[in-house]
């Protein structure tokens, strides 16, 4: 486990369709200490994604650095796992060599992957189907895989792009808690991406606000865990801390 | 599908062969067909007990067989490679695609008179024929395979610590071989129809040979059981060797087909 710093991010496209350039990143400076769990919350357009694609390495910043620990990113690597909107598992893997995927490019042994990859499905709820292939498991239940995936190469940052997006209400406010009783047993340090404000207020310790590519604000979340929907639905923290971030989100 | 089920396909592909079968006696007779025309289904029996006594059958089987698995081999080992490269490299892709669809309509007979003047009559100038059956087609395929892998599942590798040859062996690879299975399932068709043509024309062995000697002599009856040896040679190979592979791949993995 290790911090995330972000410093002075930036990233300008170029758009070859309307022959503009488009700031999608504008000098951009977050910290996410070693265990906490922030969210970024801001509206279609904002340069969530295109943060979160730079800090995983998949394209390269306009200028800024990004710093995991004491080590700038060049790149993607197992140090910071993935989960992603689009599950982005492998068809042709069960399961269990799905999650097993990670400790085999570390060079782990087949016996020894296999016994981490059951542990994390069993951390996600999924210990039996784990001979069977993503297709034949629901949206809820893969993207279960795709997070026990990222969890079992033990990154030291967690990045997750609106992971809970294409899952229906009922099962997204399931994985939600899943989610924070994960993070709370194994305390990693977290990236989420979301334009669901409750969903952000729910799960973070900090949410941080963006607008057209810049950070508006940072809302500390000090709400107490374990978290659960049918106590905080109630909750006037909960209720005045979501307010608080929509107004945010719809100033921006 | 279930036992019984494959059964029922089974015989359902079957029942308008037989009743072929049953019409043919019954239509020679009824129009007294010369044999140097068309030959009685007894005779093309006889031709082909002949044929399996004497051992010449199995001689032109084998030796079309062959070339066929060399040509192929060939051609999947050469392409493959080729199409994972293009697939990774836009620039390589998109300037050899065209090149690749063009050469793989052309793909099979047409080879014939230039591999004849390359190779010389036989193994060499059939064996080539297939392989161009069945090389660009392949390599389109992968190419396309490749290029079709979505690239959060490349990314999800790599931020899982996959490099460069490992991204090759455990994404590339498997993500294209739907792809890969249709595109050689596709080329033998070609490869076997321009088998037959080539053993016309450019050898003394192989079942297009037999059947175009027996020409010579009015053997009819030769010239059918050849046809119908060739016919369900290939449904046999399509059937049971190639279609359940892709089956296999495509079902059990839920991945669509581009090709
Ligand atoms: N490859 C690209 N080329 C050109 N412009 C891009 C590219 N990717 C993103 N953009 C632009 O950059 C801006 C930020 O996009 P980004 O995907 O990061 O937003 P987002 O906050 O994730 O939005 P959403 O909530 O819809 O996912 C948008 O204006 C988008 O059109
Ligand atoms: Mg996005």
């Amino acid at each position: 486990m290790k911090s995330l710093a972000i410093r002075n991010l930036s990233k300008t496209y170029f758009d070859a369709y309307a022959g503009a350039h488009v700031d999608a990143v504008r000098d951009v400076s977050l910290e996410v200490p070693e265990g906490e769990f922030v969210s970024i919350v801001g509206p279609s357009g904002c340069g969530k994604t295109t943060i979160l694609n730079m800090v995983a390495g998949f394209i390269a910043p306009s200028s800024g650095e990004i710093l995991v620990g004491d080590h700038a990113v060049a790149g993607p690597g197992p140090d910071r796992g993935v989960v992603f909107q689009s599950f982005a598992l492998f068809p042709w893997k069960t399961v269990l060599e799905n999650v097993a995927f990670g400790p085999k490019m570390r060079g782990v042994g087949k016996p020894e992957r296999e016994r981490i990859a059951r542990e994390f499905l069993s951390l996600a709820g999924l210990s039996h189907a784990a001979e069977r292939y993503p297709n034949e498991l629901s949206g809820g239940m893969q993207q279960r895989v795709g997070v026990a995936r990222a969890l079992a190469n033990e990154p030291d940052v967690l990045l997750m792009d609106e992971p809970f997006a294409s899952v229906d209400a009922q099962t997204r406010m399931t994985l939600q808690e899943e989610l924070t009783r994960i993070w709370q047993e194994r305390r990693s340090t977290v990236l989420f991406i979301t334009h669901d404000v409750p969903e952000a207020v729910f799960l973070a310790n900090r949410v941080v606000v963006l607008s057209k590519g810049r950070v508006l604000e940072e809302v500390d979340i000090p709400l107490p865990r374990p978290r659960r929907w049918d106590a905080l639905v109630e909750s006037d923290d909960f209720k005045a801390l979501a307010n608080q971030v929509l107004q945010l989100v719809r100033s921006a | 599908m279930g036992w019984t089920g494959r059964i029922l396909a089974g015989a359902k592909f079957l029942a308008p062969l037989a009743v072929l079968l049953v019409l043919w006696p019954i239509l020679i007779r009824a129009f007294n067909v010369n044999p140097q025309i068309f030959p009685d289904i007894t005779a093309v029996a006889r031709a082909g007990l002949e044929s399996i006594r004497d051992g010449s059958l199995f001689a032109h089987m084998g030796a079309s067989l062959a070339r066929v698995a060399v040509g192929t081999v060939l051609a999947i080992l050469v392409a493959v490679p080729l199409g994972v490269l293009m697939g990774v490299s836009p620039g390589v892709s998109a300037f050899l695609t065209p090149l690749l669809r063009f050469f793989s309509v052309l793909a099979g007979i047409a080879w014939i008179p230039i591999a004849t003047l390359w190779f010389g009559y036989g193994f060499g100038a059939i064996t080539f024929v297939i392989f161009n059956a069945v090389f660009f087609i392949v390599a389109y395929n992968t190419l396309l395979g490749v290029s079709t892998i979505p690239m959060q599942v490349r990314n999800a590798a790599a931020s899982l610590g996959a490099g460069r040859w490992t991204m090759l062996a455990e994404v590339l690879l498997p993500g294209a071989l739907p792809n890969i299975v249709t595109g050689v399932r596709t080329g033998l068709g070609f490869a076997w129809r321009g088998l037959i043509a080539a053993e016309i024309i450019a050898t003394n062995i192989g079942l297009g040979y037999m059947i175009f000697v027996a020409r010579d002599f009015y053997r009819t009856e030769v010239i059918v059981f050849g046809m119908i040896v060739i016919g369900a040679l290939w449904l046999l190979i399509d059937r049971l060797l190639l279609a359940p592979v892709e089956r296999a791949t495509i079902e059990r993995w839920g991945m669509v087909r581009s090709a």
